[in-house]
C-alpha cells in the first residue's frame, strides 16, 4: 500500500536568481512539513532532471541538499512524465520494502535560467536527431502534427480545441500561484500568433520556473488517507515517426492498467489531472481515456463538464496551460491540485467530494504514458 | 529512385526507417537496405512558423509533414506548401532531407 501524505507546489512564473535545486530545496521542504514528518523519517528520494542544470546525480545532490540520509536516492527521467513515474517508482519501493516514505521533486528555473531559443532547442531534441531534428521539428511542431491528424480523425475544429485553453485560463484565475491569468476567449486563441499550424500561442503552455514535491509513504497520513490505489504504464514508441496510428493508444494502455489495479472503472472518478501540454494533448487524452466523446472534448469543455462544478473537474489550478510549465514539477502541480483537492483544502476551488481521482501525464510526443487513480478512504 | 532508404526484414517482409539491428515485428537480424520509390500519403501536415533554431526562421513559415510510404512506413519530411492529409505525394532527397510533394 502506497500513500500521498503530502504535497507542495511553490507558485510558477519567474523566480529569478533562483537554480533548480533552490526551488527543488523550497518544495521538498514545504512537503515534508506538509506531511509532518520529521526530516529524518524520508529514506527515499526519487528527484527529477533539470534542463538548465543537467547533472550526473541529480537525486544525491538533492539528498546533500535537504540533508537526506536516503536508503536510495536517484534521478528519473520520463519528460512529461517524469513527475508521475516518479510516484510509481516511490510506490514499488514502498512495495519492496525497500523505504517507508519517498520524497518525490521535481523543480526548475525552465524560464529565467536559459533563453528561450535555448530551451525550444532543448526541448526539440527529443526528435531524432537523424530523421527528424534535422528537418527543422520543434516540440510544438511534433504536438501540430499531432493536432492536424486529431482534428481531421475527430472532426473537431481549431475552435474546440481553443475552449480547452480558455478553461485552463479560467481555472488558473481563481490559484494565486499561478503564472497566467489574464482572462482569454476562443477569439482571443484564434487570433494569437501562429506557432506550427494549426497551434497559435495561446493553445501552447508556457515556459516557468518553478517547484513541485510529493511525499508517498505506506502508511496513510491521520489527516486524510489518500491511497494510490492504482497505476498504469505504456511505453509505445519515442518518436513520432515511430507511433502507432491510434492517437490515444498510449493513454488507453496505461489507463487500462491503472483502473485494473485499482479495482475501479474510468465512470466512477470525479475529479482529473490530465497533462495538458498543448490543447490537443488534452483534447486526445480525455477522448481517449473515455472522459469525453470522440472530437467533443472542446464541446463538453463549453458546456462546463470540466469546471468546478462540473461532472468532471479537470485541472482546477489551471494545468500547464495557464498555471505553467517548468519541467519535472509541472505535472507535479496537477498531483498537488488532486490531493488537496481530495483533503478538501482547495478553498475557493474545492469541488464537492472527490473521493476517487484519476492522474495521466505523457511524456515525449505521447511517447511514454503514466496514469495514476488516487482514492480517499471513507 | 527517390534516394529515400528504408530496412526491410529478411523474415517477415516488415519495412522500417530508423537504424536497428533487428526487425522490431519478428526479431529477425540483419535486415536489408533497400532504396524505395518514394510514393505515399499524407499522415499530417503542419507549418513551422517559429524553428527550433532562429537561423531556420524563414517568412511564412516551413511544411513539415509525415507521409505514410506504400512500404507502410511513416516519415517525415520537408513538404510543399498546402498539402492536406490523405493526398497522395512523393518522396525525394532534397539537399540532403526528405522533401513531400504532390504527384
Ligand atoms: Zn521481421
Amino acid at each position: 500500500m502506497a500513500h500521498i501524505t503530502g504535497v507542495a507546489v511553490t507558485a510558477f512564473g519567474k523566480h529569478a536568481g533562483r537554480g533548480p535545486v533552490d526551488l527543488m530545496e523550497t518544495a521538498a521542504l514545504a512537503a515534508i512539513g506538509d506531511a509532518d514528518l520529521p526530516r529524518e523519517a524520508v529514506d527515499g528520494l526519487v528527484s527529477g532532471y533539470a534542463t538548465t542544470y543537467p547533472h550526473l546525480m541529480m537525486g544525491t545532490v538533492v539528498a546533500e541538499r535537504l540533508g537526506l540520509k536516503p536508503k536510495h536516492a536517484h534521478e528519473a527521467r520520463c519528460g512529461g512524465a517524469t513527475g508521475a513515474m516518479a510516484i510509481v517508482l516511490a510506490r514499488h519501493l514502498i512495495a519492496a520494502g525497500a523505504c517507508r516514505h519517498v520524497l518525490v521533486v521535481g523543480g526548475e528555473n525552465r524560464l529565467t535560467g536559459q533563453s528561450r531559443d535555448d530551451a525550444v532547442k532543448t526541448l526539440a531534441g527529443v526528435g531524432h536527431p537523424e530523421h527528424e531534428v534535422p528537418l527543422g521539428a520543434s516540440i510544438p511542431a511534433y504536438y501540430a502534427l499531432l493536432a492536424a491528424r486529431y482534428l481531421h480523425e475527430a472532426g473537431a475544429t481549431e475552435r474546440d480545441l481553443a475552449e480547452l485553453a480558455v478553461l485552463m485560463r479560467r481555472h488558473a484565475a481563481t490559484h494565486s500561484g499561478a503564472q497566467l491569468t489574464k482572462p482569454i476567449t476562443v477569439d482571443d486563441v484564434m487570433a494569437s500568433k501562429p506557432i506550427a499550424a494549426p497551434l497559435k500561442f495561446l493553445d501552447c503552455c508556457p515556459i516557468s520556473d518553478g517547484a513541485a514535491a510529493v511525499i508517498v509513504s505506506a502508511d496513510p497520513s491521520p489527516r486524510a488517507a489518500i491511497r494510490l490505489a492504482g497505476w498504469g504504464e505504456a511505453h509505445t514508441h519515442q518518436h513520432i515517426s515511430e507511433m502507432p496510428d491510434d492517437l490515444g493508444l498510449g493513454a488507453k494502455v496505461a489507463a487500462r492498467q491503472a483502473f485494473e489495479t485499482a479495482g475501479r472503472k474510468p465512470s466512477e472518478i470525479r475529479l482529473a489531472g490530465i497533462y495538458d501540454s498543448f490543447t490537443p494533448t488534452l483534447a486526445i487524452f480525455l477522448e481517449a481515456l473515455g472522459l469525453a466523446p470522440a472530437g467533443g472534448a472542446g464541446k463538453a469543455a463549453r458546456d462546463g463538464r470540466f469546471g468546478r462544478d462540473g461532472a468532471l473537474p479537470l485541472n482546477l489550478h489551471g494545468g500547464l496551460l495557464s498555471y505553467g510549465h517548468c519541467g519535472v514539477a509541472g505535472f507535479l502541480a496537477h498531483v498537488v491540485e488532486v490531493v488537496r483537492q481530495m483533503r478538501g483544502e482547495a478553498g475557493d476551488r474545492q469541488v464537492r467530494d472527490p473521493a476517487l481521482a484519476y492522474l495521466h501525464a505523457d511524456g515525449g510526443v505521447l511517447s511514454s504514458h503514466v496514469g495514476l487513480v488516487l482514492e480517499r478512504a471513507a | 529512385m527517390s534516394g529515400i532508404a528504408l530496412l526491410k526484414c529478411r523474415s517477415c517482409g516488415h519495412h522500417w526507417q530508423f537504424r536497428r539491428a533487428a526487425c522490431p515485428v519478428c526479431a529477425a537480424i540483419e535486415p536489408e537496405a533497400v532504396a524505395v520509390a518514394g510514393g505515399g500519403t499524407v499522415w499530417s501536415v503542419t507549418t513551422v512558423h517559429r524553428a527550433p533554431l532562429p537561423e531556420w526562421d524563414v517568412p511564412g513559415g516551413y511544411a513539415i509533414a509525415l507521409v505514410t510510404l506504400d512500404e507502410g512506413v511513416r516519415v517525415m519530411c520537408r513538404a510543399e506548401s498546402g498539402l492536406a492529409i490523405g493526398e497522395p505525394v512523393r518522396v525525394t532527397l532534397r539537399d540532403g532531407l526528405p522533401h513531400a510533394a504532390r504527384t
